[in-house]
Protein backbone atom coordinates (compact mmCIF):
# COMPACT_ATOMS: atom_id res chain seq x y z
CA UNK A 1 0.00 0.00 0.00
CA UNK A 2 1.68 3.52 -0.84
CA UNK A 3 1.01 6.66 0.46
CA UNK A 4 -2.63 7.31 -0.09
CA UNK A 5 -3.48 11.05 -0.74
CA UNK A 6 -5.60 11.33 1.98
CA UNK A 7 -9.77 12.36 3.24
CA UNK A 8 -9.12 16.16 3.08
CA UNK A 9 -7.02 16.76 -0.76
CA UNK A 10 -9.70 14.09 -1.75
CA UNK A 11 -12.35 16.40 -1.21
CA UNK A 12 -10.29 19.28 -2.58
CA UNK A 13 -9.43 17.51 -5.35
CA UNK A 14 -13.70 16.39 -5.96
CA UNK A 15 -14.84 19.62 -5.28
CA UNK A 16 -12.38 20.80 -7.87
CA UNK A 17 -13.69 18.47 -10.57
CA UNK A 18 -17.07 18.92 -9.92
CA UNK A 19 -16.93 23.17 -10.66
CA UNK A 20 -14.55 22.61 -13.79
CA UNK A 21 -17.26 20.13 -15.18
CA UNK A 22 -19.78 22.77 -14.02
CA UNK A 23 -17.46 25.76 -15.50
CA UNK A 24 -16.85 23.35 -19.02
CA UNK A 25 -20.20 22.97 -19.51
CA UNK A 26 -21.44 27.23 -19.02
CA UNK A 27 -18.39 27.75 -21.03
CA UNK A 28 -20.04 25.58 -24.01
CA UNK A 29 -23.43 27.69 -23.54
CA UNK A 30 -25.45 25.20 -23.24
CA UNK A 31 -28.16 27.90 -22.46
CA UNK A 32 -28.73 28.10 -26.23
CA UNK A 33 -31.10 25.56 -26.72
CA UNK A 34 -32.77 27.15 -29.65
CA UNK A 35 -29.51 29.03 -31.24
CA UNK A 36 -27.18 26.15 -31.47
CA UNK A 37 -23.87 28.61 -32.47
CA UNK A 38 -20.33 27.69 -33.15
CA UNK A 39 -18.63 28.66 -29.70
CA UNK A 40 -16.27 31.56 -29.22
CA UNK A 41 -12.44 30.36 -29.12
CA UNK A 42 -11.92 31.28 -25.64
CA UNK A 43 -14.76 29.27 -24.66
CA UNK A 44 -13.43 26.46 -26.57
CA UNK A 45 -9.77 27.16 -24.43
CA UNK A 46 -11.50 27.26 -21.40
CA UNK A 47 -13.53 23.73 -22.43
CA UNK A 48 -10.14 22.29 -23.12
CA UNK A 49 -8.48 23.71 -20.63
CA UNK A 50 -10.83 22.77 -17.77
CA UNK A 51 -10.40 19.33 -19.38
CA UNK A 52 -6.82 18.90 -19.13
CA UNK A 53 -6.56 19.86 -15.45
CA UNK A 54 -9.39 17.53 -14.81
CA UNK A 55 -7.36 14.95 -16.65
CA UNK A 56 -4.65 15.94 -14.13
CA UNK A 57 -6.04 15.86 -10.70
CA UNK A 58 -7.60 12.24 -11.59
CA UNK A 59 -4.24 10.97 -12.59
CA UNK A 60 -2.30 12.47 -9.68
CA UNK A 61 -4.78 12.12 -6.93
CA UNK A 62 -7.79 9.40 -7.82
CA UNK A 63 -5.15 7.45 -9.28
CA UNK A 64 -2.52 8.51 -7.02
CA UNK A 65 0.42 9.04 -9.58
CA UNK A 66 1.46 11.33 -7.17
CA UNK A 67 3.55 8.56 -5.11
CA UNK A 68 5.42 7.58 -8.76
CA UNK A 69 8.66 8.78 -10.56
CA UNK A 70 8.75 11.66 -12.55
CA UNK A 71 9.30 9.56 -15.65
CA UNK A 72 6.08 7.78 -15.00
CA UNK A 73 3.99 10.88 -13.99
CA UNK A 74 5.85 12.33 -17.23
CA UNK A 75 4.37 9.76 -19.70
CA UNK A 76 0.84 9.64 -18.23
CA UNK A 77 0.79 13.57 -19.10
CA UNK A 78 2.35 13.07 -21.96
CA UNK A 79 -0.77 11.38 -23.50
CA UNK A 80 -3.37 13.58 -21.86
CA UNK A 81 -1.47 16.58 -23.18
CA UNK A 82 -1.14 14.55 -26.68
CA UNK A 83 -4.65 13.57 -26.81
CA UNK A 84 -5.95 16.89 -25.89
CA UNK A 85 -3.82 18.19 -28.75
CA UNK A 86 -5.50 15.58 -31.19
CA UNK A 87 -8.86 16.87 -30.01
CA UNK A 88 -8.15 20.34 -30.36
CA UNK A 89 -6.40 19.99 -33.74
CA UNK A 90 -9.16 17.87 -35.58
CA UNK A 91 -11.77 20.97 -33.87
CA UNK A 92 -9.23 24.15 -35.55
CA UNK A 93 -8.95 22.00 -38.53
CA UNK A 94 -12.35 21.74 -39.10
CA UNK A 95 -13.41 25.25 -37.66
CA UNK A 96 -10.85 26.87 -40.20
CA UNK A 97 -11.72 24.62 -42.56
CA UNK A 98 -7.51 23.62 -43.08
CA UNK A 99 -8.79 20.05 -44.80
CA UNK A 100 -10.96 21.78 -47.78
CA UNK B 1 16.27 2.97 -2.69
CA UNK B 2 14.34 -0.16 -3.62
CA UNK B 3 12.73 -0.49 -0.61
CA UNK B 4 11.27 3.09 -1.29
CA UNK B 5 9.42 1.38 -4.08
CA UNK B 6 5.94 0.51 -4.40
CA UNK B 7 6.55 -2.68 -6.26
CA UNK B 8 9.96 -3.98 -5.63
CA UNK B 9 11.21 -6.68 -8.31
CA UNK B 10 8.50 -5.03 -11.45
CA UNK B 11 11.64 -3.51 -13.10
CA UNK B 12 10.65 -0.04 -14.50
CA UNK B 13 7.17 -0.77 -13.14
CA UNK B 14 8.02 -0.85 -9.62
CA UNK B 15 7.62 2.86 -9.14
CA UNK B 16 4.40 3.18 -9.99
CA UNK B 17 1.35 2.59 -6.79
CA UNK B 18 -0.99 -0.04 -6.76
CA UNK B 19 -0.95 -3.25 -9.11
CA UNK B 20 1.58 -2.89 -11.65
CA UNK B 21 -0.66 -4.86 -14.83
CA UNK B 22 -3.48 -2.02 -13.86
CA UNK B 23 -0.82 0.51 -14.85
CA UNK B 24 -0.04 -1.98 -17.78
CA UNK B 25 -3.63 -1.99 -18.77
CA UNK B 26 -4.54 1.74 -17.95
CA UNK B 27 -2.15 2.79 -20.46
CA UNK B 28 -2.72 0.73 -23.23
CA UNK B 29 -6.53 1.60 -23.05
CA UNK B 30 -5.54 5.36 -23.17
CA UNK B 31 -3.67 4.88 -26.39
CA UNK B 32 -6.68 2.50 -27.51
CA UNK B 33 -9.21 5.79 -26.68
CA UNK B 34 -6.53 8.34 -27.91
CA UNK B 35 -6.32 6.67 -31.37
CA UNK B 36 -10.23 7.28 -31.79
CA UNK B 37 -10.38 10.43 -30.42
CA UNK B 38 -7.88 11.06 -32.83
CA UNK B 39 -10.37 9.58 -35.68
CA UNK B 40 -12.81 11.04 -34.00
CA UNK B 41 -11.28 14.34 -34.43
CA UNK B 42 -9.61 13.95 -37.52
CA UNK B 43 -13.57 13.01 -38.79
CA UNK B 44 -14.95 15.95 -37.50
CA UNK B 45 -12.17 18.20 -39.83
CA UNK B 46 -13.59 16.76 -42.91
CA UNK B 47 -17.48 17.47 -42.28
CA UNK B 48 -17.83 19.90 -39.45
CA UNK B 49 -21.10 21.02 -40.51
CA UNK B 50 -22.06 17.50 -40.37
CA UNK B 51 -21.16 16.98 -36.81
CA UNK B 52 -22.24 20.29 -35.21
CA UNK B 53 -25.67 19.49 -36.72
CA UNK B 54 -26.12 16.17 -35.59
CA UNK B 55 -24.00 17.13 -32.03
CA UNK B 56 -27.17 19.29 -31.63
CA UNK B 57 -29.02 16.02 -31.17
CA UNK B 58 -27.15 15.56 -27.87
CA UNK B 59 -28.33 16.48 -24.69
CA UNK B 60 -25.19 17.61 -22.95
CA UNK B 61 -26.70 18.25 -19.77
CA UNK B 62 -27.61 14.63 -19.21
CA UNK B 63 -24.15 14.15 -20.52
CA UNK B 64 -22.77 16.98 -17.68
CA UNK B 65 -25.08 15.08 -15.44
CA UNK B 66 -23.08 11.54 -15.96
CA UNK B 67 -19.94 13.60 -15.72
CA UNK B 68 -20.72 14.65 -11.68
CA UNK B 69 -22.09 11.25 -11.32
CA UNK B 70 -18.73 9.50 -12.48
CA UNK B 71 -16.26 11.39 -10.52
CA UNK B 72 -18.25 11.46 -7.38
CA UNK B 73 -18.15 7.72 -7.40
CA UNK B 74 -14.52 7.97 -7.76
CA UNK B 75 -14.39 10.03 -4.84
CA UNK B 76 -16.45 7.08 -2.99
CA UNK B 77 -13.88 4.41 -4.76
CA UNK B 78 -11.07 6.50 -2.92
CA UNK B 79 -12.58 6.85 0.41
CA UNK B 80 -12.70 3.29 0.20
CA UNK B 81 -9.32 2.35 -0.78
CA UNK B 82 -8.46 4.92 2.51
CA UNK B 83 -11.19 2.84 4.51
CA UNK B 84 -9.41 -0.56 3.67
CA UNK B 85 -5.48 0.51 4.37
CA UNK B 86 -6.61 1.63 7.98
CA UNK B 87 -8.58 -2.03 7.85
CA UNK B 88 -11.88 -0.92 8.02
CA UNK B 89 -13.76 -3.40 6.15
CA UNK B 90 -17.23 -2.96 6.49
CA UNK B 91 -16.43 1.03 5.69
CA UNK B 92 -14.78 -0.20 2.68
CA UNK B 93 -17.83 -1.90 1.90
CA UNK B 94 -20.01 0.60 2.19
CA UNK B 95 -18.14 3.33 -0.17
CA UNK B 96 -17.82 0.31 -2.63
CA UNK B 97 -21.54 -0.05 -2.54
CA UNK B 98 -22.09 4.00 -2.95
CA UNK B 99 -19.36 4.28 -6.26
CA UNK B 100 -21.65 1.12 -7.19
CA UNK B 101 -25.01 3.09 -7.40
CA UNK B 102 -23.62 5.85 -8.43
CA UNK B 103 -22.02 4.26 -11.58
CA UNK B 104 -25.68 2.03 -11.76
CA UNK B 105 -26.91 5.68 -12.04
CA UNK B 106 -24.60 6.34 -14.92
CA UNK B 107 -25.81 3.65 -17.05
CA UNK B 108 -29.40 4.42 -16.28
CA UNK B 109 -28.62 8.05 -17.67
CA UNK B 110 -27.15 6.17 -21.13
CA UNK B 111 -29.91 4.16 -21.71
CA UNK B 112 -32.04 6.73 -21.09
CA UNK B 113 -30.04 8.74 -23.74
CA UNK B 114 -29.66 5.82 -26.11
CA UNK B 115 -33.57 5.05 -25.96
CA UNK B 116 -33.64 8.98 -26.70
CA UNK B 117 -31.61 8.54 -29.48
CA UNK B 118 -33.37 5.76 -31.06
CA UNK B 119 -36.43 6.31 -30.70
CA UNK B 120 -35.69 9.70 -32.52
CA UNK B 121 -34.32 7.45 -35.62
CA UNK B 122 -31.08 8.06 -34.73
CA UNK B 123 -29.12 4.90 -35.00
CA UNK B 124 -25.21 3.85 -35.52
CA UNK B 125 -26.14 3.99 -39.39
CA UNK B 126 -27.05 7.50 -39.43
CA UNK B 127 -24.24 9.28 -40.17
CA UNK B 128 -20.05 9.08 -39.39
CA UNK B 129 -20.90 11.23 -36.16
CA UNK B 130 -23.80 9.11 -34.51
CA UNK B 131 -21.18 6.20 -35.53
CA UNK B 132 -18.86 7.90 -33.67
CA UNK B 133 -20.99 8.89 -30.86
CA UNK B 134 -22.66 5.59 -30.40
CA UNK B 135 -18.57 3.57 -30.99
CA UNK B 136 -16.87 5.72 -28.39
CA UNK B 137 -19.83 5.93 -25.87
CA UNK B 138 -20.97 1.93 -25.73
CA UNK B 139 -16.91 1.14 -26.06
CA UNK B 140 -16.48 3.31 -22.47
CA UNK B 141 -20.23 2.02 -21.40
CA UNK B 142 -18.88 -1.44 -21.69
CA UNK B 143 -15.63 -0.07 -19.37
CA UNK B 144 -18.46 1.45 -16.52
CA UNK B 145 -19.93 -1.89 -16.68
CA UNK B 146 -17.08 -4.10 -16.53
CA UNK B 147 -15.75 -1.70 -13.78
CA UNK B 148 -19.09 -2.29 -12.06
CA UNK B 149 -18.86 -6.08 -11.86
CA UNK B 150 -14.70 -6.02 -10.31
CA UNK B 151 -15.98 -3.36 -7.50
CA UNK B 152 -18.72 -6.30 -6.71
CA UNK B 153 -15.63 -8.45 -6.90
CA UNK B 154 -13.97 -6.62 -4.58
CA UNK B 155 -16.81 -5.89 -2.35
CA UNK B 156 -17.06 -9.89 -1.76
CA UNK B 157 -13.35 -10.36 -1.46
CA UNK B 158 -11.74 -7.42 0.20
CA UNK B 159 -8.33 -6.94 0.55
CA UNK B 160 -6.46 -3.99 -0.02
CA UNK B 161 -4.36 -4.86 -2.79
CA UNK B 162 -8.21 -5.95 -4.72
CA UNK B 163 -9.33 -2.66 -3.51
CA UNK B 164 -6.41 -0.60 -5.22
CA UNK B 165 -6.52 -2.50 -8.32
CA UNK B 166 -10.39 -2.40 -9.05
CA UNK B 167 -10.13 0.70 -8.10
CA UNK B 168 -7.54 2.20 -10.31
CA UNK B 169 -9.80 0.86 -13.37
CA UNK B 170 -12.68 2.75 -12.02
CA UNK B 171 -10.74 6.02 -12.06
CA UNK B 172 -8.83 5.24 -15.89
CA UNK B 173 -13.10 4.87 -16.55
CA UNK B 174 -13.61 8.30 -15.13
CA UNK B 175 -10.11 9.63 -16.88
CA UNK B 176 -11.69 8.36 -20.40
CA UNK B 177 -15.40 10.23 -19.86
CA UNK B 178 -13.53 13.29 -18.69
CA UNK B 179 -11.94 13.46 -22.21
CA UNK B 180 -14.43 12.25 -23.98
CA UNK B 181 -17.35 14.68 -22.89
CA UNK B 182 -16.10 17.61 -24.34
CA UNK B 183 -15.03 15.98 -27.24
CA UNK B 184 -18.62 14.41 -28.26
CA UNK B 185 -21.41 16.81 -26.39
CA UNK B 186 -19.56 20.23 -25.72
CA UNK B 187 -16.45 21.69 -28.75
CA UNK B 188 -18.69 22.83 -31.62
Amino acid sequence: MTDLPGTRRLLITWAILMGLTVVSMISARLDQTTDWQTLPLWSVSLVLLATGFKAHRVLMVYLNLRAATPAWKGVFIGLTLLTLALISAGYLAGRFNVMG
Amino acid sequence: MHRDLPNPGWGPLSALPGNPLMWVLILSEMLVFTAFFALYAGQRALDPALFNASQQQLDPLLGGLNTLLLLTSGLCVAFAVEAISVGHTQRTRQWLGAAMLLGALFCAVKFIEYSDKFAAGLTPETNAFFGFYYGLTAFHFAHVVFGLMLLGLVSWRTSNENVETAAAFWHMVDLIWILLYPLIYLLR
